[in-house]
């Protein structure tokens, strides 16, 4: 049986206060991690909207991390409150139009928690290798042209 | 009361307001081409006996309280108008009230009690005397605002158990991406659901924008799955359950089931149900005092 | 004229299915469309009319009008393929819609080379309405529900079959291959509806400036789906759009989609100026289209009078109510506002 190594894409948004610079400890520590994760930074975790999980799972990407500051910790307050319902709720959607939840990943990592970042990610990057890929939904459906 | 009774107040209460000049326009329902009812806009105190008043009401007037949908036809927005509501509709005046989207000095509402609208109106056919489906598991039977109540209170004996959604709930992961893309292919994207709702005020939809391309314009499977599950989101404890997406798609697409969904998950996260107070803090936007969320 | 029994017409259907990209009414979900079938079995024979028109089958919703590769620094420019194509079952309406689309987009200079490129591949086979239904009015726009004008070939349901009428020649070479008996009688007329009333194209401009279109639009909502169904609206939108972008090898396809006049920055321009910027401006305008700059430019009407837009539209903007209405008022003294008045009988 040959070893496929699927190498699954993974999109994470860190805010810039808190997880972002816990991603920078991590990689200024040296700590191992897979390297198929592209970072993107926001300023907070309210500014990720929905949508764009939506899209990402929806058109080739296998897994989304949403990482913000700890709860009651939040640089703007309460933008991680937010980012928290929000996410429940699109969770729910997600599974009822059949996309696994574990996909969506929401986190709470801090400036100084390097090691986290490192253990999220390991795991995450390792769950998603398991359910494979999200996979292309839309197929060619038939239309009287073609 | 009978039907007649309640249509002849309205008319009534309408003709005292425009007369006295309280307001500059009434929102309700007339009778229209085919025998199908239809939202009227009346101008003048001697019009209003075309208001009507029956179990063929469908449509969510809110919809047009909105300026993007232009109601005041000249582009003119009208100093105060008064506007006919269900139950249902009262709810979403209360979501746009939250919102801020609309003053309640602008408004008068002439709130119905409603004994639940039949299948088939709204269009010409054989008007039949079913009930339509978010009727039968509807529990308000009074508007929650309004200044002139029409009708005598009564209460409702039915609950709403999402049995609806049951069905999909049981199928695998596998089986509902398939339900719903198959469902996507009958889309046509003529955006007919996001017009009719109250709920959906945005100047230019994000999901239309042709300046980012978002979403591209083809009515690819792709783009209509965006749209559908971006509506759905964007609506997640703002909608309430007035249906009128699912009955205006000419492709019968169930798009009831995404909305309510939503709503029994915010229900059973966050005890809310959109729309039940004017005040009512919006859920996914903003953090209520002393509020909690789930782990 | 000849007799293809209804054994005879499954087998020449499924044979059909084979060949060529078959098109017919067919059930989606429990909504009829015309769709591309893989066998006579899930042909729907006895309908009023598909849920949309047959416009799809010239002028899809979306497609790639240009497809462009990029290798290096040699670009290559292709057309989409295109196949041939039966379109079975097409109801005289929906014909007479796709030959209003020809005399745009081919009969005249410049010929709109991808439009032209599906119509040349396209052989329609018409099915006559036995009668007109509840919002048919096609007689009162120029057509009947037995119209063999617009099809290449004709079929009406007789007792046992098919009573076939052959239009084109492009007609005359799809059925050479069937055996046709003689029929002995003639089919039987359709049944009608009443005329509606209609104002003719040169009576329109007197009614530009009615307060009516303000009346009529306040109930309007501004979707789409009167354009959609409808089997003449034709407005599009063309973007580019990246399929795949990289540096040794990028893809787009030019894009061309369905729009609607009826949408609310349809006629936005740059800077942001919009010069149909309430709804009364942009639903009088589908109406002076229809019936008065269309006419004034092609000289056809721009409605077929298939009624889908009578059925669909949620708010009940009625077509026929319309017409009649413009009808009335071109008698009445002209004004400059038209108001809904019980005398004139005018109802916006």
């Amino acid at each position: 049986m040959s070893e496929h190594t699927f190498q699954p894409r993974i999109i994470a948004f860190c805010c810039n206060w808190c997880s972002y610079a816990g991603a920078d400890l991590a990689g200024v520590s040296r700590l191992q991690m897979p390297a198929d994760f592209h970072i993107i930074r926001v300023m907070c975790s309210a500014r990720v909207a929905p949508e764009w999980v939506i899209k990402a799972l929806l058109n080739g990407i296998d897994g989304v991390m949403v990482l913000g500051c700890h709860i009651g910790d939040c640089h703007y307050i309460s933008g991680n409150h937010r980012a928290a319902k929000r996410f429940v709720l699109l969770k729910e959607m997600l599974s009822f139009v059949g996309v696994n939840p574990d996909r969506l990943l929401v986190d709470w990592v801090s400036a100084s928690e390097g090691r986290k970042f490192q253990k999220l990610v390991t795991e995450f990057i390792e769950r998603v290798r398991e359910l494979g890929a999200c996979g292309q939904r839309h197929v060619e459906i038939q239309t009287p042209h073609r | 009361m009978t039907e007649f009774a309640l249509q002849d107040q309205i008319r009534a209460r309408a003709k005292e307001l425009l007369a006295s000049e309280q307001v500059q326009c009434v929102i309700g329902y007339e009778h229209g081409s085919r025998g199908q009812i239809r939202p009227v806009f009346i101008h003048q105190s001697t019009d209003t006996d075309r208001l009507v008043w029956d179990q063929g009401c469908t449509h969510n007037l809110v919809t047009y309280l909105r300026d993007k949908k232009g109601a005041f036809g000249s582009g003119e927005h009208p100093q105060r108008v008064a506007i006919i509501v269900k139950p249902c509709d009262s709810r979403a005046l209360n979501v746009l009230l939250a919102e801020k989207q609309i003053e309640r000095e602008h408004l008068y509402v002439i709130g119905v009690v409603c004994a639940g609208i039949v299948e088939g109106a709204g269009y010409a056919g054989q008007s039949s005397d079913k009930l339509q489906a978010r009727c039968l598991r509807c529990n308000d039977r009074v508007p929650v605002i309004y200044d002139l109540l029409v009708g005598e209170p009564t209460q409702a004996e039915t609950e709403d158990d999402y049995i609806d959604l049951a069905e999909l709930e049981a199928m695998s992961p596998a089986e509902r991406a398939a339900f719903w893309l198959k469902q996507y292919e009958r889309c046509i994207l003529c955006y007919a659901c996001r017009q009719v709702c109250p709920g959906c005020y945005c100047s230019i939809c994000m999901f239309e924008r042709d300046d980012s391309l978002w979403v591209g314009i083809a009515a690819g499977t792709k783009e209509k799955e965006a749209f559908h599950l971006g509506r759905a989101y964007h609506l997640a404890a703002r909608c309430i359950g007035c249906n009128e997406c699912e009955r205006v798609c000419p492709m019968e697409l169930p798009l009831s089931l995404l909305n309510r969904k939503l709503a029994k998950e915010v229900q059973a996260l966050f005890h809310y149900r959109a729309g039940d107070e004017p005040s009512q803090s919006p859920l996914a936007t903003m953090l209520a005092e002393g509020e909690e969320f789930p782990a | 004229m000849k007799f293809l029994s209804r054994e005879a017409l499954q087998t020449w259907l499924d044979r059909l299915a084979n060949e060529a990209t078959l098109i017919a009414p067919r059930l989606v979900d429990g909504i009829l469309l015309y769709r591309s079938v893989s066998s006579a079995r899930d042909i729907v024979l006895d309908y009023t009319r598909p849920k949309m028109s047959a416009k799809e089958v010239v002028l899809p919703s979306s497609e790639p009008i240009l497809l462009v590769e990029k290798r290096g620094q040699d670009v290559n420019l292709s057309e989409p393929p295109t196949g041939e194509q039966v379109v079975f079952g097409l109801r005289p309406c929906d014909a007479h819609g796709i030959a209003v689309l020809d005399a745009v987009f081919v009969a005249q200079e410049p010929v709109d080379l991808n439009y032209a490129r599906r119509r040349n591949a396209t052989t329609l086979v018409g099915l006559s309405c036995p009668q007109m239904w509840e919002d048919c009015f096609c007689t009162s726009m120029g057509g009947m529900p037995n119209d063999p004008s617009h099809v290449d070939v004709l079929l009406t349901e007789v007792e046992n079959g098919y009573a076939v009428t052959t239009v084109t020649d492009k007609g005359r070479t799809l059925v050479a291959e069937l055996s046709l008996q003689e029929m002995e009688y003639e089919p039987p007329e359709s049944v009608l509806n009443e005329a509606e009333l209609v104002l003719t194209q040169e009576h329109w401009p007197d009614r530009f400036a009615d307060q009516y279109w303000d009346l009529l639009a306040e109930r309007c909502l501004e979707c789409r789906m009167c354009a959609y169904l409808c089997p003449v609206c034709r407005c599009f939108d063309v973007r580019d759009q990246v399929v795949q972008q990289g540096i040794s090898y990028s893809k787009y396809d030019r894009l061309r989609c369905w729009d609607s006049c009826t949408g609310a920055n349809y006629r936005m321009v740059a800077g942001g100026h919009n010069p149909r910027a309430t709804k009364g401006q942009r639903l009088r305008n589908r109406f002076f289209c229809k019936f008065h700059y269309f006419p004034v430019e092609y000289g056809l009407s721009g409605c077929v009078g298939c009624g889908r837009c009578i059925e669909a539209c949620p708010v009940n903007i009625d077509i026929v109510e319309v017409l009649r209405d413009m009808s009335r008022a071109s008698n009445a003294p002209q004004t400059s506002k038209v108001s809904p008045n019980a005398e004139t009988g005018i109802t916006a």
